[in-house]
């Protein structure tokens, strides 16, 4: 099988492989992914824009699309701080339990959102594990902090993930070199190290931002989905969608498509520049 | 052996005050290196010094620690022990960044990001000098290493050539106690690699700052170094000048290492050297041995000179017969296979002496072969041909102690590793 493929790519003129498997390719890959993407812009612009603003810019969804900002730019935030000072420590420095605490970074990577958000619950619930010390004002569960909290809960292993893997191929000696020449730890860390992981910061943030910008499973859980006080873009879109407001629903899913066809053009176009060290 | 390094590195006539003296204003000094990695032993008792504006070139194969070294005098190595001492100072409990030693690494380490005039004001942004002063100086260096055209450029837009340079200044700009070269051609073509050895000597001739560079390569250590240290598995098996090392080995590996080498087992025997049945006159050579001693004799392949006649050049001395088995040209120069008849049978009734060979038929081969080369003008006075059957003798030889004990090998060929 295999040998009269390889076979069939060395007869000169006419390769049949090549269309068939581009044609299956896009018989594929079009209904799968991009037909879907067409359908929101097609019926959210399908009753005229006029509609489509007005379902944009009531006030629950304006909220929504805020929050949603709002609380994965903080994520962010703490994500590439974080996530620097992680993975410069975890690379930098060898000591017992290392690589168990690299594991238990990435683990969330592998949990459903749904059962982090759960998990989350159980912890810092009214009745949980620590929840149950905290007074009742500073309860966090059903607040924005929960939001945020579940947020990093469930992107930081992509941030870590994208700066520790710079940071463990970025070769030691500039560090060395910049330290004979007479650097402190500092100096060598904001002239020398920092540079070169800008690409990784901005992809590690881009990543993260995209991520949690969309986060619905463990968001619903651990946000308790209040109008107009904890509900995010995606709670919104699956809320209005079940009270049958299909138009408000496909505004804002308008919105975060469009988000995330910018951040994915910005990772793909300028990965060059976000790769150069 | 300690005593041995000891007057290579002092010469023999110096006593032990003004040794001591010496060492006192040594640039830079290791005494008494030693490291294991994860229990392997890869440095064993480093001890050398190197004076004001000399450098000293570590030479060894891939694998035997000269890296090692250099990172420990740097301080981004701590060694298990032993210290390094600058310019008198003992430094083995500073952190690199204290330690002001320049090191050029075998990547150059240029900061990809900063241009070349920003990569060699770090040194002096770092220290808080003013903008004005570093300014004056990064111009100086850049004019020193010739990039004057290239103040904005960044690493990646440099050649490999260039970019040494940039990481040689960038060092010389905070004025380091000593400069520490990685195997700092290692990344070239041979081409540029010849001439950039003669750029950084004459550099460094003029900055005199003292060096310790790394390499592998015989040519370039007898080219850069003032002296030479050879290190072979993590020690020091000689120390001294280009010509000392190559000309006086102390040690097989040294020997063999610093171009080719042949070897052939002997014993003292009074003033001569007795090498199977033959007796080879060494009256200065066996000075030091005694009799009955078991020697290695250890010549170049340019010190053997062969004759048809059995008449030798005036000092060569009469080694013994062979047969010619291979030969070959090598550019400027002919390279000969002989076959060397140990035996030293005697010669039968009406036969000439020098005829006298007994190496065995080209399939029994039971002579030693030794490689030997001759300039093109000899080759031509004097050609030869497979078989013919030659007087050898040597113009000059070393005699070594022969500590391994294996007896049933005669005599051995090593060639260059090059
Ligand atoms: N950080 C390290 N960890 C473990 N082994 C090392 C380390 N650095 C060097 N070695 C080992 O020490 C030996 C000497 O290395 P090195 O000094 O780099 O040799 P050289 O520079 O002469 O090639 C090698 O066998 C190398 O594998
Ligand atoms: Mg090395």
């Amino acid at each position: 099988m295999s040998a009269t493929v390889r076979a069939m790519r060395h007869v000169r003129g006419f390769d049949v492989v090549r269309p068939v498997s581009i044609g299956v390719m896009l018989a594929i890959m079009l209904p799968l992914v991009l037909l879907p993407l067409a359908s929101i812009f097609i019926f959210g612009t399908n009753k005229g824009l006029g509609s489509f603003w007005a379902a944009l810019t009531a006030p629950e969804a304006i909220f929504a699309l805020k929050l949603s900002i709002v609380t994965s730019f903080w994520a962010t935030v703490f994500n590439v701080l974080f996530g620097v000072l992680g993975a410069y420590v975890l690379s930098r420095y060898m000591f017992w339990g290392r690589t168990a605490l690299i594991v238990t970074i990435s683990l969330p990577t592998a949990i459903p959102t749904a059962v982090a958000g759960f998990a989350l619950l159980l912890l810092w619930g009214k009745y949980g594990m620590i929840g149950q010390f905290l007074s009742e004002e500073h309860q966090i569960m059903f607040t924005p902090y929960a939001i945020i909290l579940a947020n990093i809960f469930v992107t930081f292993p992509l941030a870590f993930g994208v700066l520790m893997s710079v940071f463990e191929t970025m070769s030691r000696s500039l560090e060395e070199a910049s330290a004979t020449i007479g650097a402190t730890r500092w100096q060598t860390f904001w002239h020398v190290t920092l540079p070169s992981l800008r690409g990784a910061i901005v992809t590690g943030a881009l990543l993260t931002f995209a991520r949690a910008i969309g986060e619905f499973g463990s968001t619903i859980l651990v946000s308790g989905n209040l109008a107009m006080r904890t509900q995010t873009a995606p709670l919104y879109i699956f809320a209005k969608f079940n009270e049958g407001q299909v138009e408000a629903a496909n505004a804002v899913a308008i919105v975060l498509a469009l988000f995330s066809f910018v951040i994915f053009s910005i990772l793909f176009f300028a990965r060059d520049w976000l790769d150069t060290d | 052996m300690q005593s041995e390094e000891f007057t290579t590195i002092f010469g023999s006539e110096e006593n032990g005050a003004q040794a001591s003296e010496r060492e006192t204003t040594a640039a830079a000094s290791v005494r008494g290196l030693s490291k294991s990695f994860k229990g392997t032993r890869v440095l064993e008792d480093i001890d050398f010094d190197v004076a004001e504006g000399e450098s000293l070139v570590l030479l060894g194969s891939s694998g035997s620690g000269k890296t090692t070294i250099l990172r420990i005098i740097a301080g981004l190595e701590e060694p298990d022990t032993g210290r390094v001492i600058l310019h008198g100072k003992d430094v083995s409990e500073l952190p690199a960044r204290e330690r002001n030693v320049g090191v050029i690494f075998q990547s150059y380490a240029l900061f990809p990001r900063m241009t070349v005039e920003a990569n060699i004001g770090y040194g002096l942004r770092i220290r808080g000098r003013p903008r004005k002063e570093m300014r004056r100086e990064v111009e100086r260096l850049i004019e020193l290493v010739g990039l004057e055209e290239h103040h904005k450029k960044y690493p990646s837009q440099l050649s490999g050539g260039q970019q040494q340079r940039v990481a040689i200044a960038r060092t010389l700009a905070y004025k380091p106690q000593v400069l520490l070269f990685d195997e700092p051609f290692g990344a070239l073509d041979a081409q540029i690699r010849v001439r950039l050895r003669r750029e950084i000597h004459a550099l460094l001739k003029k900055v005199n700052v003292p060096a310790i560079f790394i390499t592998h390569d015989q040519e370039e250590a007898l080219e850069m170094g003032d002296r030479i240290a050879v290190i072979n598995a993590g020690r020091i098996e000689q120390i001294g000048t280009p010509h000392e090392v190559y000309n006086k080995p102390e040690t097989e590996f040294v020997a063999t290492f610093l171009g080719a080498a042949n070897l052939l087992l002997g014993v003292v025997s009074g003033q001569n050297i007795s090498v199977n049945a033959i007796l080879v006159p060494a009256a200065e050579e066996t000075a030091h041995f005694q009799d009955g001693q078991a020697v290695k004799v250890v010549f170049r392949p340019e010190d053997v000179c062969l004759s048809r006649t059995g008449a030798l050049p005036e000092g060569a001395r009469r080694l013994m017969n062979g047969i010619v088995e291979e030969i070959s040209f090598v550019g400027a120069y002919e390279r000969l296979t002989i076959r060397l008849d140990l035996t030293g049978r005697q010669p039968a009734v009406n036969e000439p002496p020098l005829y006298n060979v007994n190496a065995g038929a080209t399939d029994t081969k039971t002579g030693v072969p030794i490689i030997v080369t001759r300039p093109k003008a000899e080759v031509s006075a004097l050609p030869f041909n497979p078989d013919d059957h030659v007087a050898v003798g040597l113009t000059s030889f070393r005699v070594l102690p022969n500590f391994t004990l294996a007896s049933e090998r005669a005599g051995k060929i090593v060639a260059a590793r090059k």
